[in-house]
């Protein structure tokens, strides 16, 4: 799954995917705009089938934030 | 639902895009109440599939009344073609969104009344201070309701007053040559209320489109741009075993296919009835199929649940050989370009195969499904026009008059004396309202017989027209086989001793007959009449217009620096099989 991830953050980001870390956020990455936040969210939706609350989609502040929130969804990621 | 990539795939793809690659060029505008960032990106891409650099503004987030009304703002340096105004029902209602029921009837009116005269004064501002077209969106009607299921019973609902808007804004559109109304109601009726709009998007950025569904949106709003740049597909090409009838009439035989009002004929049935409809607003439509010709043309003699007969189809290529010739000839038959062609054929080889040889034809994925086909034809946008003219609806009757034509051509001995047979009488007149529509949809899209290929909207038209400094003429084309319509038009800007040719263009439907020596001929003449020395033209080469690269010098224009140049008082001799009636 984790794979999956980092293609998808790869892919919306426009970064490769070796430049990617758990402390990968909007701080550290300029392509971290506040609509590409919009477009991550709504792509790992579609990508792992959950759905995220407003709480859960305004805590997410770096790459670890969403494996947080995806594993509490029960997507298994390493 | 039709396969579409995903926003970040258009927004990375944008991102490659080189602005002034392809010869057809548009910029787009977009001003919105809420936030549509990455519908540019999806526009760009879009139009660069079809060939079309495309550049784009996207305005600030919900300030598009400041950017209409500031008179120097970034949008009107932006000099736009098209511009969309998107707006939604909350922007527009305040807080009668959550409250109208406060309302008395009266004071509802009002309300809507008074959002449609803000509306009217931004759109007579825009039009005052830019030439490009608006296209403004209405509103969706909601589930929701602040009267729940009383809405029915209650005088001038919630529901109500947004019709009403809707309404409203529909006749401030239709007044107006300069916008156009975007059917948004439409668009979240097909994809659904629930499907577009979620709180948590809403609540957390203002998206009111799914990001998920934006790129179908950027689909819709392609119609506008294919309609403005004049680029619509002008004939669907159709297979027929398993596409038009279900089952293989080489092998099953005439009353085992499929195609009747019950299943499993009638996914075919229906969308030949749709098919039908298109031909009825003026599309043309063809056979390409590989089949024995009289197996074939027998079901679609003789089927008594055949929608579509013979005379439906402008051109009929029943035969073994490959489809990719096939659809050159027919092409080739109709005078019209490849890439007016829309293919449709359920076997993925034959689509590959188009595909990869003619890739300016537009060619469907049809699924296995055959329930699915019309689902796939009412999707495409590829037929979007502005408005349907006299000539587009009577097209199909004038393909079969040249089938005619064609066929008395073969059987006459030589050119000339075929022409004669055909007692060609053309009538020309000056432009009027009730041309200029139509003036303008052929500049947009004439490619072969175009001496300049300048493309023209309509009020273009209407400013040459306007100008004493401009002739514009258009002619209209009748032989014994009937009536051609408006098919021809010339534009002259008139300076004191020289006339120049702005434009001159005849329909492909109508090349080959000498015609363009009678409109020729009437420009010497009024050229004469008005103490004229000089006609001046220009041809300015395009990929398609090579067929009359001879024309100039052919009628006695010398080459003078840039310029082609016909000296008045120089013999000119029109054909004398043509009648010119001048109105």
């Amino acid at each position: 799954m984790s794979e999956k991830l980092y293609s998808l953050l790869s892919t919306v980001l426009n970064i490769s995917v070796e430049q990617i870390t758990d402390i990968t956020g909007p701080e550290n990455t300029s392509s971290w705009t506040s609509f590409n936040g919009y477009v991550l969210l709504s792509e790992l939706e579609n990508t792992f089938d959950v759905k995220f609350t407003i709480d859960e989609a305004m805590d997410v502040k770096n790459v670890s934030d969403i494996k947080r929130h995806l594993k509490n969804h029960g997507v298994k990621i390493d | 639902m039709k396969m579409e990539k995903s926003l970040s795939e258009y927004m990375k793809l944008s991102e490659k895009l080189e602005i002034e690659k392809h010869e057809k060029k548009i910029k787009l505008a977009f001003l919105s109440s809420f936030t549509i960032t990455g519908l540019p990106e999806i526009l760009k891409t879009k139009c660069n599939e079809k060939q079309i650099s495309c550049q784009t503004y996207l305005g600030s987030y919900n300030q598009y009344p400041q950017e209409i009304l500031n008179l120097d703002s970034s949008l009107y340096r932006f000099n736009p073609d098209l511009t969309f105004l998107i707006f939604d029902l909350r922007n527009i209602f305040g807080e009668h969104f959550f409250y109208s029921s406060d309302l008395k009837p009266s004071q509802k009116k009002e309300f809507i009344i008074e959002k449609i005269n803000e509306l009217k004064n931004l759109f007579e501002v825009f039009s005052n201070n830019s030439n490009s077209k608006l296209v403004v969106s209405n509103l969706n009607v909601p589930f929701y309701s602040s009267y729940g299921i009383a809405e029915q019973n209650s005088e001038f609902g919630f529901h109500e007053m947004i019709s009403y808007f809707n309404s409203l804004l529909k006749e401030l559109v239709k007044k107006s040559d300069n916008i156009f109304l975007l059917d948004f109601n439409n668009f979240v009726s097909r994809y659904g209320e629930e499907n577009i709009f979620n709180y948590r998007n809403y609540f957390f950025g203002d998206i009111k489109i799914s990001l998920n569904l934006l790129p179908f949106f950027g689909e819709y709003l392609m119609s506008f741009v294919i309609a403005f740049l004049g680029i619509s597909k002008k004939c669907v090409v159709l297979d027929l075993d398993n596409t038009l009838w279900g089952g293989i009439i080489g092998e099953d035989g005439f009353d085992n296919i499929a195609l009747g009002p019950q299943p499993p004929g009638n996914t075919f049935y229906e969308f030949q009835k749709f098919l039908k409809g298109l031909s009825k607003r003026g599309i043309l439509l063809a056979i390409n199929s590989r089949n024995n010709f009289e197996d074939a043309i027998k079901v679609i003699r003789e089927h008594p649940f055949m929608i579509l007969r013979e005379n439906d189809f402008s051109c009929i290529v029943i035969n073994w050989g490959n489809k990719v010739q096939n659809l050159q000839e027919i092409a080739k038959k109709l005078n019209i370009g490849i890439d007016s062609l829309v293919f449709f054929d359920d076997d993925p080889v034959n689509r590959e195969f188009v595909k990869k040889e003619l890739p300016e034809v537009t060619v469907p994925e049809l699924p296995k499904d055959s329930s699915e086909f019309s689902n796939i034809l009412l999707a495409l946008n590829d037929f979007s026009s502005f408005e349907i003219t006299k000539e587009d609806v009577k097209r199909k009757e004038m393909y079969l008059h040249q089938k005619k034509r064609l066929d008395l051509e073969q059987s006459s001995s030589n050119l000339e004396d075929f022409l004669k047979t055909l007692d060609i009488r053309v009538t020309i007149e000056k432009a009027n309202n009730f041309t200029i529509p139509r003036i303008s949809q052929l500049t947009l899209k004439t490619n072969q017989f175009n001496l300049t290929t300048k493309r023209y909207q309509k009020e273009d038209i209407e400013k040459f027209n306007q100008s004493e400094n401009y002739l514009v003429c258009s002619a209209k084309v009748t032989d014994k086989f009937g009536d051609n319509g408006l098919t021809g038009v010339c534009i002259i800007e008139k300076q004191k001793d020289t006339w120049i040719i702005d434009t001159f263009l005849l329909s492909c439907r109508i090349m080959g007959r000498e015609i363009e020596k009678i409109i020729l001929n009437y420009i010497i003449k009024e050229a004469k009449q008005n103490n004229v020395k000089t006609i001046r033209a220009k041809f300015i080469p395009t990929e398609k217009n090579f067929p009359i690269e001879n024309f100039l010098p052919s009628c006695g224009f010398k080459k003078i620096n840039d310029y082609w140049e016909f000296e008045i008082g120089k013999l000119f001799s029109a054909p004398e099989f043509i009648t010119l009636v001048e109105t």
